[in-house]
């Protein structure tokens, strides 16, 4: 038996003929791209993280709420630069317009007669009545929202806890099956205490708010898309009250997602991807020009060979879906050296990082607890001792994330004190030295110290960094203590367990509150997510003063709370986040702000 | 084949499997359960939200009565449902990723079977020419470089590397484009890479195996018989030494099947690769505690199968063994 070279030769070539020869394909790659629109209007590109729930009345997580954006509608929306402009209501309430009371407790809402749910149906002020008292009785993430409105904690109190159940399905259908029951019933008679008092119909086409007190912030708040502010339809979450968000819908279907955006889920696939159509005849403007949406699901882990898919032309973009953190420098450096620089789009995203220290929680203790002199010394010598500046050009090479020297709020939102204005964000290791001189000469106060942190993306490197600064300026050695499980490291911080410990917040709406009611405070410790443990007389009654105002009074009140934890040295700023995607150049109206992706319906593929 | 014996064997083997799958899904159920954190948690979602969906999902019971719950469904061919993406059924989810690493897995084998007996019966054949030691040269390389190191050269060759020089002509697609247990072009193409990365590690141990084997059996006198017969070589070859000399390579298959299994996880991650290996990683780093204990459970059952079919399959190589 002989076999040839030529045999051999021709496996070997066979094999790499399977991978290669096989593999030609249409090419990708940057390129000038024409004014045309392509034939094909299909937008192409992965997320990280799989869906949690497209139930606006539960949903929580960005990549849910930043793809539901486009799935349903609110009564308003925010625009490309964060304005509210009318969705399904007419008009912005305002005193001026009439829409709201002069004693800002009553809001008239009318709504947009041409308004349709995707399967036809037109939206009717019980539509917004069913979904808001929905939300509130499901007690999601985001119910707070409705807060202000009279009658909110009765109709939670009302709609009662879900039973525990087996796997899950079983109570989650008693618990939200009654509620669908319940309501369904009710809003047909217009009243019942599943629906918190606050929220009428005075005619098919007005939805009259009433709220318990003044609320500044409620119109962006509700405005919040993707959240306890979207409509949905009964119709469609009768027939399956759990899992109606997961079902594509088809024609005549009774129990899928049904919503009032410009598309609809065409199919589902859970942990692997789902597709996207556009409604035709859509009621709102603009018209979508894409007809699909082809979305996978990956890990984070994959975002090397999906920028390689999008140099072959797999994916039209990198970064929707709140995925703009995931782009490491090595890659973004990668792309900016090939063809494919110029795809690159960087955005500031509202989303701060800052450590704080245990400053309420008695039962962790540590040197930096409660107001005394010694303690805010301690806090304010660690904070001088940091070189903010440095931080972003070492660690984020000024491309991840820029320095946060503007106080807590992200620069670009209300309530961004300017540039260099945050005390805290100054660098002084000479003054820094001399407050610990001050206040722990013999070091037996700041021995054995730790900073907690979860691990994953540039968290270790600025760990590390801080550590360096600490021991650099101060002498002393702070340990490290990471998290690989993010989950028990948000379950110990929120519940006060660090001394010192990463922390941070993204925006949900462009308003003040949203930071200062939930991070610090009273209210945030009733709602178990004050981190420091923060908690000041003046400041809870300079919270429920600006809460109840509208937001030009409000504002000079919010900054006096930033001065507040200024003043206090509550936190050391760290670094405002910056986005990166990239998208091809055929991809028209693809963009991003601070909050969100801009949506579908604005964009186009181009001829290429 | 199928004699009393035989079904006997195969019943004992079965229930064998049973136990120990459920005794894999206990212990996995118990050591994720216990785990700090889960699924739900954020930044928003905390305090009384939180403690109702984890009451919701019988997440605040104690792990043995969630076991059993999760047993009386398991049973049943219900695995539960996701807490990730809330309320999903897992079974389909599961089943769908296994139909694609089962064509990961399936292709893997082919290569390393087709590569590593056809590899080791030429080498056996010319040995000690510079065929013999090229081959075994490259046995040695392939079991010398494990399969996410051939996976990576793989693609910043064909996928990067030849993409740029092509100008986009030319290069191997990522992500996977194939279907869920269908053929096609497109899952053709995406399954060659991933294939053959874990089938060149795998193949260079047949190779050796199937060499050493070929180099004894060669050298019988039924075979110095059969070709003093006058049979052509090839027929000498494949119909009289291959047979036998494949009895050592079977003993290998149990560890190489399980090297494939193990191969896949680390492959679909890299290519990702919508199957079972790609969910066995993120079921656990996205806390989904009911998918990860219904991924290691399939798992159990993958290979406790694996391993019965192999054990057949040596009756079938050799009939001096019986059951």
């Amino acid at each position: 038996m002989r076999f040839s070279r030529l045999k051999l030769g021709g496996t070997a070539v066979g094999l790499l003929g399977l991978v290669t020869v096989a593999a030609c394909g249409s090419g990708g790659g940057s390129g000038s791209s024409s004014t045309s629109l392509a034939a094909t209007q299909t937008l192409k590109f992965p997320v990280y993280q799989p869906p949690g729930t497209w139930d606006p009345g539960e949903a929580d997580a960005e990549v849910d709420t930043e793809l539901m954006q486009n799935i349903y509608d609110n009564l308003w929306r925010f625009d490309n630069n964060l304005n509210i402009v009318p969705d399904i209501a007419t008009a912005v309430p305002s005193t001026s317009n009439g829409g709201i009371s002069s004693d800002g407790l009553t809001y008239t809402i009318k709504l947009n007669p041409a308004a349709k749910f995707n399967n036809g149906d037109p939206v009717t002020c019980s539509d917004v009545l069913y979904s808001w008292s929905r939300s509130v009785d499901l007690q999601g993430p985001y119910a707070s929202n409705l807060s202000a409105i009279a009658g909110y904690a009765a109709a939670q109190t009302a709609a009662g806890a879900p039973p525990a159940s087996s796997s899950g399905a079983s109570g989650a259908q008693t618990f939200q099956g009654n509620i669908e029951t319940m309501l369904a019933s009710q809003v047909t008679a217009g009243s019942g205490s599943f629906i918190p008092s606050g929220l009428s119909c005075s005619d098919p086409e007005t939805f009259v708010v009433k709220l318990a007190g003044g609320c500044g912030w409620c119109v962006t708040a509700w405005t919040l898309e993707g959240s306890t502010g979207a409509i949905v339809d009964e119709k469609a979450i009768k027939g399956d009250p759990v899992n109606w968000w997961q079902k594509p819908v088809t024609a005549g279907c009774t129990d899928c997602m049904v919503g009032t955006g410009a598309y609809y889920l065409s199919s589902f696939d859970a942990k692997q991807g789902y597709v996207f159509k556009a409604v035709s005849n859509w009621w709102g403007s603009p018209k979508p020009t894409l007809t699909e949406i082809d979305i996978d699901i990956h890990d984070p882990s994959a975002i090397n060979s999906d920028v390689t898919a999008f140099e072959q032309g797999h994916y039209d973009l990198i970064g929707y879906g709140g995925n703009s953190g995931n782009l490491t420098y090595e890659l973004i450096q990668s792309i900016k050296g090939g063809r494919f620089s110029s795809d690159l789009l960087t955005q500031p995203k509202g989303r701060t990082t800052w450590l704080s220290f245990n400053v309420g929680w008695n039962a962790t203790g540590g040197p930096f607890l409660g107001e005394s002199a010694q303690a805010k010394g301690l806090r304010k010598a660690f904070d001088l001792a940091v070189d903010k500046n440095g931080l972003a050009s070492q660690v984020c090479y000024n491309v991840l994330c820029s320095a946060a020297t503007g106080g807590l709020i992200t620069k670009g939102l209300i309530g961004y004190l300017g540039d260099g204005a945050d005390p805290l964000s100054q660098y002084d290791p000479t003054m820094a030295k001399q407050l610990l001189q001050q206040y722990d000469p013999q070091g037996t106060l700041t021995a054995n110290l730790k900073y907690s942190y979860n691990t994953g993306g540039i968290n270790d490197k600025v760990a590390q960094y801080l550590q360096n600064e600490w021991q650099t300026n101060l002498g002393i050695h702070v340990s490290l203590n990471p998290d690989s499980n993010a989950s028990d490291f948000i379950s110990n911080r929120l519940t006060g367990k660090y001394v010192m410990s990463r922390d941070g917040w993204q925006f949900d709406y462009n308003h003040p509150q949203d930071w200062f009611d939930n991070l610090w405070g009273y209210k945030a410790t009733a709602a178990g997510s004050n981190t420091s443990g923060f908690d000041d007389p003046t400041y809870d009654s300079t919270l429920k003063m600006a809460d109840a105002e509208p937001l030009s009074q409000a504002l000079p009140l919010y900054n006096q709370l930033s001065q507040i934890l200024q003043q206090d040295v509550v936190y050391i700023p760290l670094y405002y986040l910056v986005g990166n995607f990239v998208i091809a150049p055929y991809v028209k109206g693809a963009g991003s702000n601070t909050a969100f992706d801009y949506y579908w319906n604005n964009i186009s593929i181009l001829s290429h | 084949m199928l004699n009393r014996g035989t079904l006997i064997y195969i019943a004992q083997r079965v229930v064998l499997i049973a136990f120990t799958v459920m005794v894999v899904s206990f212990g996995v159920f118990v050591v994720v359960h216990s785990l700090p954190g889960n699924a739900f948690i954020s930044d928003r979602l905390h305090g009384k939200a939180l403690q109702l969906l984890l009451h919701q999902y019988g997440l605040d019971q104690p792990v043995v009565i969630q076991y059993w719950n999760w047993l009386k469904g398991a049973i049943h061919g219900d695995l539960g449902i996701s807490l990730v993406t809330r309320g999903a059924p897992i079974t389909p989810i599961v089943l769908k990723e296994l139909s694609v690493s089962a064509m990961v897995g399936g292709a893997a084998l082919l290569v390393t079977i087709g590569l590593g007996v056809t590899f080791g019966v030429i080498a056996a054949i010319r040995q000690n020419t510079w065929v013999d030691y090229t081959l075994t040269t490259f046995a040695v390389i392939g079991y010398s470089v494990p399969s996410f190191v051939i996976a990576s050269l793989g693609i910043l060759i064909f996928a990067n590397w030849l993409n740029n020089v092509s100008n986009g002509a030319f290069y191997y697609p990522l992500p996977w484009q194939g279907t869920y247990g269908g053929g096609g072009l497109s899952t053709l193409i995406s399954l060659s890479l991933p294939a053959i990365s874990i089938g060149l590690y795998t193949s260079g141990q047949v190779t050796r195996i199937t060499r050493a084997s070929m180099l004894e059996v060669i050298q019988q006198d039924y075979i110095r018989t059969a070709r003093a017969k006058g049979l052509k070589s090839r027929r000498v070859t494949v119909r009289h030494a291959l047979r036998n000399a494949l009895v050592p390579v079977m003993s290998i298959m149990p560890s190489t099947v399980l090297g494939i299994l193990t191969g896949v996880v680390v492959i679909e991650n890299i290519f990702t690769i919508p199957g079972l290996g790609k969910e066995f990683v993120t079921s656990i780093t996205q806390q989904d505690y009911n998918l990860t204990v219904g991924v290691f459970t399939i798992y159990a059952v993958l290979i406790g199968f694996a391993n019965l079919i192999v054990d057949l399959l040596y009756a079938v190589v050799d009939p001096r063994i019986r059951y």
